[in-house]
């Protein structure tokens, strides 16, 4: 594996000549906050170097946006010295663009104006604004949408103009705060790429925090954060060889009984982690050879079908995971309490009896067309996945599918049932958990779990059983009594899903179920909507983080309310035309602008200190590559095909499919 | 100052964009103002009165149509036996009863005793039909020529400034006051509680913006916006209760300029306080409702509050621009008269200024 350089290739020229010798931008020592009794932070160090990219990962309540709050200069450390541009954050204000968790931006503000109240607040001269206001938007690709009101933008354009206003001052740093939750991968790509040019060419300082640890690979740098303190630092590379443990991709078509096999396994000998990721097993063990020949011994042991075994680098979420673990913070996994023992009995091969069925399903509103014939079907014990880029009409679909919005035309079957779908029989056997929090805010939680169980019928006596597992699952056993709109984010969606499968439904709805949840407990989510769907519950889901679609069974890509692709992940995988190309340069952001100038810009993607670029022919295009890095006096240390991601998968196509139309979405 | 109008330019184009808030604004007021002009009567009138003649003679009757006539009683038809029933049934608020012996004791120069029974559910309006039926009755014996030359001093009374007891005089300017004491300061609690609902405020503490600019900068902008609805709401106010200034406007032109600070202070300083918009409506409709409604003078005298309670009225910015609304429309004295006023709206303002600005404090999360 080749050492990183910490942002050693992109040393900018500085900004501020008087500042270029402080070599730390942001020094934090021993930084402390409490909230009356409860410490947020305990102690935290670190710094960050002008132009680096700093992330700070880690599970929700670990302190990241207390840590913000600092730095930003809008909270004031209890203990600590907190150092921004040399100064206390405070004074540093100006200097610094801050994105916070919730939105920045008005809402009821176009983005012109959204722009002029930011620069007027920082005292931006006219004369800079008008310059700098069109090398933004040009930039985010929002140049020729002025007028348009923030609130109309899609999720990804909004997060972008929040970018723009946290830029407008010139800012030498730039804390972003969980800058891409909600945003497709599309987006989520393209305000990275906007991120990794600031800080190479601008030298602009980056803090960062991101529950999505693909774009963790990004940083140049990472903290990861538990319990109110760092607790480790380093490169992605850095942290992934701390670990010491190698990654086993197990494809097997007995995937259920392999898992039970190798978990029981992994509490003694050399595998250490087991994980489903839809049709394959990711296994970490100590050493690939000794820990390759166990798995196969293991699966003759229990007369399990032969497996194919790959070895792959660890990803970052299986150091987040493990690091976690070794702390002792996993959310527990408790069986559901299941009191009527499961779907089992719903023919599971039965092909005719489909759990969800949609046929040439149409939704229009007004004159747009939000969802064109959209055929989907889903099987009782099947987890089906819904992907694509905000506006796709992923919502619109689930809304139609379990009755909550009329469909234009075409056909629907819920559990059988056609035609009323709203019938209260048929409901209690549905579960639905919507995009936004489904639960009342100024209800205690328990207040919460209680109307919960009330409405979806679940028998009295049963009640008290479920609703404290739900608490003990959510890890918030002592806290019932807190008021549910204290809590963060992604607590919520936990005691939100808990909420939809109190009454044990036959069909679960999930939009958007992880969105802002830490990985650990996307993990612990994954195991239960799993277990769910083992015990016969069918399961449609969508999501933003395409590492977590690879644990659907099949899954469909939306694109302008149409369904371009489906399959399993692997064949959708497969199906990818061309290959990808890891390349690993000198200069990164040089070669990428280089790479752009002749490609699509959706074939450029930069990962911390490589690019990622999608070629159509290798054999042609690989040599023209190294040629044209070559001819830029670009010193190419590695050049090798990799395997695509699904999110590779998702953007190719996405962006192939969105060249014969407009580029950005309507507004629904 | 810069930081300032950037502030307001925001905050107008926030009023502009939201269509709800901009017919609020001003077709609440209208709604109010008419409300409160057409339908505040102080003064009784049309009072049902039931009159049980037991003399029938001519004097009697002259007397029972004398108080029909003074147009401030109408004579309501009852069969009972009982007038006191007519009370218990709520038929009419009074009831006479003219004894049988009425016109013989008075022919004879004797004095006759007349019955009335009012309905004291109401104290104040009871004390109103008392002191008429009493008024009537002394005028009545006058008219009559029956105690020619007992009294000496006969009290003539003249209204001044409002000669014509037109209640509307009285009304209409107080009801701008209570108007703009509520819905400037409702606009302004509602700009400054969203921010912090949204969480957007976190992006003015994140700028250098300071409490003081940011909140002056709301305030110029609503400020102009209160403009809009006084000039809207006393424009149609004049138009519709015929009322106009009486002397020098000028006053009353200031005084609504420094009210519409104070007001638009007090609702900053109650969305300062608020978490959410609810709290900051639920802040403004009790606390400016009430105070403006109850304490200003507008309708119960200040001279009757009783004395502690009578200290929290000072306070009521209200108070102070319903007495210069009132001496411009009904009084006209002019500056002479209520130059105080003005100072102590200024004083008020400056004070509700001071407060929000101290509790804003650094611009700060609180930790």
């Amino acid at each position: 594996m080749i050492q990183k350089t910490v942002a050693s290739s992109a040393i900018p020229e500085a900004r501020d000549p008087s500042l270029a010798s402080l070599d730390d931008v942001i020094r934090v020592v021993g930084l402390h906050k409490h909230y009356d009794r409860v410490a947020a932070v305990r102690g935290v160090d670190f710094a960050v170097k002008r132009g680096e990219v700093f992330g700070l990962i880690g599970p929700d309540g670990a302190g990241k946006t207390t840590t913000f709050h600092i730095l930003g200069g809008v909270m004031e450390a209890t203990t600590g010295d907190v150092k921004v541009l040399g100064q206390p954050p405070r004074d540093a204000r100006l200097m610094i663009g801050y994105l916070t968790q919730q939105f920045s931006l008005y809402l009821d503000l176009s983005i012109d104006e959204n722009l002029r109240y930011v620069s007027g607040l920082r005292q931006v001269p006219d004369r800079q604004f008008s310059e700098r206001r069109e090398k933004y938007l040009r930039l985010m690709n929002l140049e020729n949408f002025g007028d348009r009101l923030a609130g109309e933008l899609s999720g990804g354009m909004k997060q972008k103009l929040a970018l723009c206003c946290a830029l407008i001052s010139q800012p030498q740093v730039l804390l972003l705060d969980e800058p891409t939750t909600g945003v497709d991968p599309v987006s989520r790509r393209e305000f990275w790429d906007v991120l990794a040019a600031l800080a190479s060419e601008e030298g602009v300082t980056i803090v960062v925090a991101t529950p999505y640890l693909d774009e963790a690979e990004r940083c140049n740098r990472i903290g990861l954060m538990y319990d109110g303190q760092i607790q480790q630092i380093g490169t992605p590379a850095e942290l992934r060889n701390s670990l010491g443990l190698y990654r086993l991709e197990v494809h097997t078509l007995q995937l259920q009984a392999a898992e039970q096999v190798l978990t029981e396994a992994s509490e003694s000998g050399s595998i250490a982690d087991v994980q489903t990721f839809g049709d394959r097993l990711d296994v970490l063990v100590n050493d690939p050879q000794i820990g390759e020949a166990e798995v196969r011994e293991l699966f003759q042991q229990h007369h399990l079908q032969a497996a194919t075994i790959d070895l792959a680098e660890p990803t970052l979420e299986n150091v987040f995971v493990t690091r976690l673990r070794q702390q002792g913070s996993a959310p527990q996994s408790l069986a559901f309490p299941r009191s009527r023992g499961g779907n089992r009995d719903v023919t599971k091969n039965s092909s005719s009896d489909f759990a969800i069925y949609s046929h040439n399903l149409n939704r229009n509103f007004g004159s747009f067309q939000a969802v064109k014939n959209v055929n989907v079907e889903v099987r009782y014990g099947e987890i089906f996945g819904l992907l694509g880029a905000n506006g796709a009409g992923k919502t619109t679909t689930i809304k139609m599918l379990c009755g909550l919005l009329p469909e234009s035309s075409g056909d629907i079957s819920l559990g059988g049932e056609r035609g009323n779908l709203r019938s209260s029989e048929l409901r209690r056997r549905i579960g639905y958990m919507s995009q936004k929090f489904t639960l009342y805010d100024d209800l205690t939680i328990l207040q919460n779990l209680e109307f919960y169980s009330g409405i979806y019928g679940v028998p009295r006596r049963l009640r008290r059983e479920k609703i404290d597992w739900v608490i003990a699952t959510c890890g918030l056993e002592g806290r019932e009594t807190l008021i549910t709109g204290q809590l963060p984010g992604g607590w919520k969606q936990r005691v939100a899903f808990g909420a939809s499968v109190m009454h044990e439904p036959d069909i679960l709805f999930l939009d958007e179920p992880t969105s802002g949840v830490d990985p650990l407990a996307r993990r612990q989510f994954w195991k239960l909507i799993n277990d769910f769907a083992r015990n016969g519950t069918a399961i449609l889901v969508t999501t933003h983080y395409l590492e977590e679609a690879e644990q659907c069974n099949r899954m469909s890509f939306m694109v302008a309310g149409e369904i371009v692709t489906e399959g399993s992940p692997s064949q959708i995988k497969a199906s990818q035309p061309g290959q990808l190309i890891e390349v690993i340069t000198d200069q990164t952001q040089a070669a990428s602008n280089l790479l752009k100038q002749q490609m699509e810009s959706w074939r450029v993607s930069i990962f911390a200190d490589r690019l990622h670029v999608v070629v159509d022919d290798p054999d042609r295009d690989i040599p023209n590559l190294r040629s044209r890095l070559d001819a830029a006096n670009l010193t190419v240390h590695s050049l090798r095909p990799i395997p695509f991601s699904l999110e590779d998968a998702f953007i190719g196509v996405v962006q192939r499919s969105a060249h014969a139309t407009p580029k950005e979405p309507q507004p629904s | 100052m810069k930081r300032i109008l950037a502030q307001c330019r925001k905050e107008l184009a926030q009023f502009r964009r939201d269509r709800l808030t901009l017919a609020l604004a001003f077709i609440l007021p209208v709604m109010t103002l008419f409300i409160f002009g057409f339908a505040i009567r102080l003064e009784a009138k049309n009072i049902s009165i039931v009159v049980q003649d037991l003399d029938r003679s001519n004097l009697s009757r002259r007397y029972s149509e004398g108080i029909y006539e003074t147009n401030q009683f109408v004579p309501v038809r009852w069969s009972g036996s009982d007038p006191l029933d007519a009370l218990d049934r709520g038929i009419g608020k009074a009831a006479v009863i003219i004894p049988s012996d009425f016109n013989r004791e008075i022919t004879a120069g004797k004095t006759s005793t007349i019955q009335v029974l009012i309905d004291g559910t109401d104290v104040n309006n009871a004390r109103v039909i008392k002191n008429s039926i009493q008024a009537f009755t002394r005028s009545f014996v006058q008219n009559q020529g029956l105690t020619a030359g007992t009294s000496k001093i006969i009290a003539r009374t003249r209204l001044w400034f409002n000669p014509g007891r037109q209640e509307s005089l009285y009304i209409v300017p107080g009801v701008f006051g209570v108007i703009l004491a509520i819905y400037p300061s409702l606009l302004a609690a509602l700009a400054m509680s969203r921010e912090k609902e949204q969480g957007t405020i976190l992006q003015t503490y994140a700028s250098s913006i300071s409490a003081a600019e940011l909140l002056l900068g709301k305030c110029l902008a609503y400020f102009v916006v209160g403009i809009g609805q006084a000039l809207f709401v006393i424009a149609l106010g004049c138009a519709v209760f015929r009322i106009w200034f009486v002397g020098d406007p000028t006053p009353f032109i200031i005084g609504t300029g420094i009210f519409l600070i104070a007001s638009i202070m007090f609702g900053l300083l109650i969305g300062v306080r608020a978490n959410n918009r609810s709290v900051a409506v639920q802040g403004v409709a009790s606390a400016g409702f009430l105070l403006a409604l109850l304490l200003s003078g507008f309708i119960y005298p200040l001279s009757n509050i009783p004395f502690p309670l009578s200290l929290v009225t000072y306070i009521v910015p209200a108070r102070y621009f319903i007495e210069i609304s009132r001496d411009a429309f009904v009084r006209g004295t002019g500056w002479a008269g209520v130059w105080t006023a003005h100072a102590c709206l200024t004083a008020l303002a400056f004070v509700l200024f001071s407060i929000a600005r101290r509790i804003m404090g650094r611009m700060q999360l609180p930790g």
